[in-house]
């Protein structure tokens, strides 16, 4: 065991020989691992975020139907069981006219405003929900078929434009795993050739350890140590250049969004996103020195 | 004891280095090899070394049979020999002290323990406060004697020498066979190729002549 620890203390120290004799390109090619999983990185944030505004908003495609200030109860009462015995729907409710003008209060925050009107300005409504899976066309023809029923004045289709921003998310999402996986590859690759380049210039190193009695293990070790380092570093150097962004961009958004009259601001890393970018960077540089290795080292016998 | 039994060493091509080769030697013996370049004398040191196979016959080196030997073992057994090649293999990225340090580093010797006996090397081939230099900055005799502290700063029990006299005048020539034979005198087995027989005669030990890749009168 401890001559195990003092095999691998000699190969860590090897490896930071082989650093300090090629600061420069090992400092290069940690750059470009870093960009390459700040890429994801930043994308997966960037879609969180979203996600985290557009999740509030409901999905189920709503139907408000205004009714004429004329109608009748009788009238209401039609159209209400008529309604509810329409399968296309998921749920009908009913909102009187005093009931909105309550809601409406409670919402403007104070009587002030409508204490002045002598007569309730709003009109008696359905508020419809239809099924998830509902398709636009299939809504629309509904919003038209109700426009003529009797006693509606107006119907109104609302979030379409959530479930559309929920579709783009979903765009973005299969987005973010192509990116994901070419960038991965990109890592493997890029860590392989690394390790192809640090044996070139260290074969006659190889070589000659190689006739004086080193066993394959203790050729491998600074090629995995390394690329181990270059996956940690890399992966918190992606989380910086993330963060750096972020920082950079934030109170533009932030301006963007209050226009808008929302709050938003681009998500931050917890430490679980770090943990797992380190992880997965640090899997796939070590994926790509055990390839180059195992390819590499078979020339040496 | 390094033993050939009938060892026949045939390269790609069907060049037969080492044809029907049968000798011993003994532990603790200096046994020079004689012969002109191409007579087969590295390639017989090789197969001592374990680093090229044979086509046929037994290499018995320390009683294991190097032919029928896995390739994971080799290593292991590399370690009980000191190799001084004929064309260096200095690593010249590194000074001095960390080139002697490279078969303990192998092995795995602690820190202390390793830098004692690198200093060690170096004194006993007189490269003693050169050991932060590059090797680049040392005369073709020092590269010499650094070449031997590699090989023998782990304290094998046979020493493998290929041409180490050629290339340096006679005078230093003669150090460097002072300095074998002082091994020889703790007891290691020595086995020491030149093409130059008159530096071998006076040290009046046993000569293996080879010609052709078999031994010659």
């Amino acid at each position: 065991m401890k001559h195990w620890i003092r095999l691998n203390w000699i190969a860590f120290q090897r490896t930071l020989g082989g650093i300090v004799r090629a600061p420069l390109s090992s400092l290069l090619n940690l750059l470009v691992i870093a960009i390459a999983a700040a890429f994801p990185l930043g994308f997966y944030l960037l879609i969180a975020s979203a996600q985290g505004v557009i999740g509030k908003l409901p999905v189920e495609p709503q139907l408000s139907v205004y009714l004429r200030t004329s109608v009748t109860a009788d009238e209401i009462n039609t159209l209400k069981q008529h309604l509810q015995a329409d399968t296309r729907l998921a749920g009908v409710r009913f909102i009187g006219k005093d009931e909105a003008l309550k809601q409406m209060q409670a919402s403007v925050g104070g009587g002030d405003l409508l204490a002045g009107l002598t007569d309730n300005p709003l009109p008696d409504a359905f508020v419809l929900t239809a099924h998830t899976d509902a398709s636009p066309e299939s809504l629309e023809a509904l919003q038209k078929e109700l426009t003529a029923s009797s006693g509606v004045d107006q119907v109104q289709l609302d979030s379409a434009w959530a479930r559309r921003l929920q579709q783009l998310i979903a765009v973005g999402k299969g987005l973010l795993q192509i990116i994901l996986v070419l960038l991965a590859v990109a890592l493997v690759l890029i860590t392989g050739n690394a390790i192809r380049l640090q044996i070139l210039t260290r074969r006659d190193e190889i070589e000659v350890a190689k006739l004086i009695g080193a066993t394959n293990a203790f050729i491998r070790r600074p090629f995995v140590y390394f690329a181990a380092m270059q996956g940690v570093l890399g992966g918190l150097l992606a989380c910086a250049i993330v963060w750096g962004a972020r920082t950079w961009l934030n109170p533009a958004v932030e301006a963007l969004a209050r226009s808008y009259g929302q709050q938003f601001s681009l998500a931050l890393a917890d430490w679980r996103v770090v943990v797992v970018t380190l992880v997965v960077t640090t899997l796939l540089c070590l994926l790509g020195a055990s390839l180059a290795v195992g390819r590499h080292l078979r020339q040496f016998h | 004891m390094i033993q050939f039994q009938q060892v026949t060493k045939r390269y790609p091509g069907g060049f037969d280095a080492v044809k029907q080769l049968s000798f011993e030697i003994q532990d603790g013996e200096l046994v020079f090899l004689a012969g002109h370049s191409g007579a087969g004398k590295s390639t017989l040191l090789k197969l001592i070394a374990g680093i090229e196979r044979p086509t046929q016959g037994a290499v018995l080196v320390n009683g294991q049979n190097l032919a029928r030997m896995r390739r994971a073992s080799m290593p292991y057994t590399r370690r009980h020999i000191g190799l001084i090649f004929q064309d260096h293999k200095i690593l010249y990225d590194r000074s001095v002290f960390e080139n002697v340090r490279l078969p303990l580093d192998i092995i795995g010797f602690d820190h202390r323990e390793a830098k004692r006996r690198v200093q060690a090397a170096l004194d006993k081939v007189g490269l003693s406060g050169k050991d932060a230099l590059n090797p680049v900055s040392l005369s073709g005799g020092e590269q010499q004697r650094l070449c031997i502290a590699r090989a023998v700063v782990h304290r094998p029990s046979i020493l493998l020498a290929d041409e180490p006299t050629a290339n340096l005048d006679r005078d230093y020539a003669n150090d460097i066979l002072e300095l074998f034979k002082s091994f020889h005198q703790v007891g290691v087995t020595l086995v020491i190729s030149a093409h130059d027989e008159t530096l071998m005669a006076d040290y009046g030990r046993r000569i293996l002549r080879l010609k052709n890749g078999q031994f010659s009168a």
